[in-house]
């Protein structure tokens, strides 16, 4: 685990090319962590309910990476975790008569529980099949809800449990708990990538049946990212939920989250750490000039990013990331890993003989498929 | 007797369903891609359909089917030609889902944008309330002529694929996009004619069925969703299997409402997960 951190905070710090010294790497995390802490008292009650939304906006979409990206599964129905994740966490806070952030873990829990049991018989769809079929499966738990008068049906429910947490931290801890879920579900999957199911996970996106003979679970890997991700929104969508302290399943259940998730991922670059950072930026900086600077609709703000999803699937499939990457000094969170030097070879040569993976994810390596 | 009148109901119902369908099941079965913006190109045709009533308000609605078509036909040609085959040769199976999600995106808020939100309809007159009667069963005159225009439509369809030059061509693209250029035909031109075509069944469906339900710029998603599990239940290998999920879904849809009033969709949803469930196997022979 030290290992695992260690090789994260070297790749924030050290900016991949450069290698510099211990205090300078540790000063770096030292300063961005002080940054975050007294933020709620430097920037106002706006600019820090807009970092929230944006910080878990890229929580969830790193988790539709994660699976679009590198698992090979097209979630269409991730919007299903969001709301869920939402439930549990109201339901949670308001039956055991506690502050939601007590309650928070229960939320990814009970996602991860329902998508452990859904991928059993998701999974046996592929690719388009199971883009819709996650999305068939939203709408049906979307519509039990709608329909369960004890879950606040159609009317949805609010939070009064947020009264018992000081007004005046309500905003600050917020900002500071959605801060930690953007930072781990970036760190986080950076970690599983790096490790065994990680390597396994991008053997199959490049080539399933290399990765089959040698024996890579295909199964086994997609059902670790698929959960995991879920989990992923939940906490997300609860922490989202808590910040407006009402819930219902037209708001929970949008697919406008899964299209939000879609366009971040496919701007920024599928299949890169990065690309889901840089889309997000892309993603809430174009709203703000169009919604703000330009006073257009919010549906004329979907229309245009729409227009560049479409222009960025066509033109630039790997996403804006690949371009700007050159300028920054190289990936700042490679998961690519070099050759192994002669005498690790012996140790390591069934893990080597799969894990040449590209970076990209769509149109990935050339001729295989 | 009620139960009776709701199964031939759904039946009837389901046909229109099936319609929905099997542009969708064309469009995969030809060029692999699951066209996402179907349910969109569903719900334009609709207010399209709006737009010329109000045009021509002395004509029936049912006469403005084949204009509408042709639109469809043209826009769907457009769509293939113009985006949709960029991506179609990647070898990455998902460019295609994500395009046309992205014009599926566009696509809805433009039409909030232009139509606004609120729930439209189309009217279709006297023929809407006129019902017939069988030895005490009373059954709309319209889902009739809807479930006879769709049989006609899956006919003319199967004939034209099994029967036609056209055809001919169509399957052989389906099996072997590559084998079929050195026949001379070009892969391309044929998806954007199958692409105009499963866009035109769509916008028939999509003014059926505006007719029997209002609509919004947002029930795309539903009609996408019901198409394209009309597909998956259907995918025996003919288009007769697309009218019979139709037909499945009609009838789970309407005994659902009928047991539970304001269900909505969502018998007709977890009839569908079922048989995910239990029919994996029959699910991926959806070609032409």
């Amino acid at each position: 685990m030290t290992q695992i951190r260690w090789r994260a905070l070297q790749a924030v710090a050290g900016l991949g090319t450069r290698r510099p010294g211990r205090v300078y790497r540790w000063s770096i995390v030292a300063v961005c962590v002080l940054a975050v802490i007294v933020a709620p008292w430097v920037i106002g009650e706006g600019a820090q309910r807009f970092l929230s939304e944006a910080m878990l906006m890229l929580a969830m979409a790193q988790m539709w990476n994660l699976l679009a990206g590198y698992a090979g599964l097209v979630s269409m129905g991730q919007q299903v975790f969001v709301g869920l994740g939402a439930y549990g966490l109201f339901f949670a806070s308001i039956s055991l008569k506690v502050a939601p952030f007590w309650v928070l873990p229960l939320a990814p829990l009970l996602c991860a529980a329902v998508a452990a049991i859904v991928a059993l018989f998701m999974f046996r769809l592929r690719e388009a099949y199971f883009a819709i079929g996650t999305w068939v499966f939203s709408e049906v738990v979307s519509l039990l809800i709608s329909k369960t008068e004890r879950l606040g049906g159609e009317r949805g429910v609010g939070l009064p449990t947020a009264r018992l947490v000081d007004p005046r931290w309500l905003e600050p801890l917020t900002f500071w708990i959605s801060a930690a879920i953007a930072v781990a579900s970036v760190f986080g999957t950076y970690a599983l990538l790096r490790s065994r199911v990680g390597l396994g996970l991008m053997t199959v996106r490049d080539n399933d049946v290399a990765a089959a003979s040698i024996g890579v679970d295909v199964w086994r890997n997609r059902f670790i990212a698929f959960v995991i991700a879920a989990a992923g929104c939940g906490l997300a969508g609860a922490v989202s939920f808590t910040a407006t302290l009402y819930v219902a399943p037209g708001f929970a259940f949008d697919p406008n989250w899964v299209v939000a998730m879609m366009i971040i991922v496919i701007i920024g670059g599928i299949g890169t750490l990065e690309g889901p950072i840089l889309g997000v930026i892309i993603y809430f900086a174009l709203r703000e000039t169009l919604t703000v600077v330009f006073g257009l609709s919010a549906g004329w703000y979907l229309i245009g990013l729409g227009m560049v999803a479409i222009a960025a699937i066509l033109f630039e499939p790997d996403g804006l990331w690949p371009l700007v990457r050159g300028r920054l000094g190289g990936d700042w969170l490679s998961v690519r890993r070099e050759p192994p030097t002669p005498p690790r070879i012996a140790a390591a040569t069934a893990a080597a003989a799969g894990v040449r993976s590209s970076p990209h994810g769509l149109g990935a390596t050339p001729g295989d498929r | 007797m009620i139960w009776v009148e709701t199964i031939i109901n759904g039946v009837l119902y389901g046909g229109l369903y099936g319609l929905l369908g099997v542009g969708l099941a064309l469009a995969v079965g030809v060029m692999r891609v699951v066209n996402l913006s179907h349910g969109e190109f569903i719900v334009l045709s609709a207010f399209l359909g709006v737009s010329l009533v109000r045009v021509v308000p002395w004509l029936h609605p049912l006469a403005l089917l084949l204009p509408v078509a042709v639109i469809a036909f043209c826009l769907g040609f457009g769509l293939q030609a113009v985006l949709i085959n960029r991506v179609v040769t990647r070898p990455d199976p998902f460019a295609g889902i994500l395009l046309t999600f992205g014009v599926a995106v566009v696509m809805r808020n433009l039409m909030v944008e232009i139509y606004g939100a609120d729930p439209r309809h189309l009217q279709a007159g006297h023929l809407a309330q006129a019902s017939a009667g069988f030895g005490g069963l009373h059954v709309g005159v319209l889902p009739l002529l809807i479930l006879a225009l769709s049989v006609a439509l899956f006919t003319a369809l199967q004939l034209v694929l099994t029967r036609t030059r056209f055809g001919r061509i169509v399957r052989a693209t389906a099996d072997h996009r590559d084998v079929v250029r050195l026949m001379g035909v070009n892969p391309g031109r044929v998806y954007n004619l199958v692409m105009g075509l499963s866009l035109a069944l769509a916008s028939v469906a999509g003014m059926l069925l505006a007719i029997r339900a209002s609509f919004t710029p947002y029930s795309g998603v539903e009609r996408l969703l019901v198409a394209f599990e009309v597909v998956v239940l259907g995918g025996l290998g003919t288009f007769w299997g697309a009218m019979l999920g139709g037909i499945t879904l009609g009838v789970a849809e309407l005994v659902g409402l009928r047991l539970d009033p304001n269900a909505g969709p969502l018998y007709a949803h977890l009839l569908f997960l079922v048989g995910v469930l239990l029919r994996p196997n029959g699910l991926f022979r959806a070609r032409t």
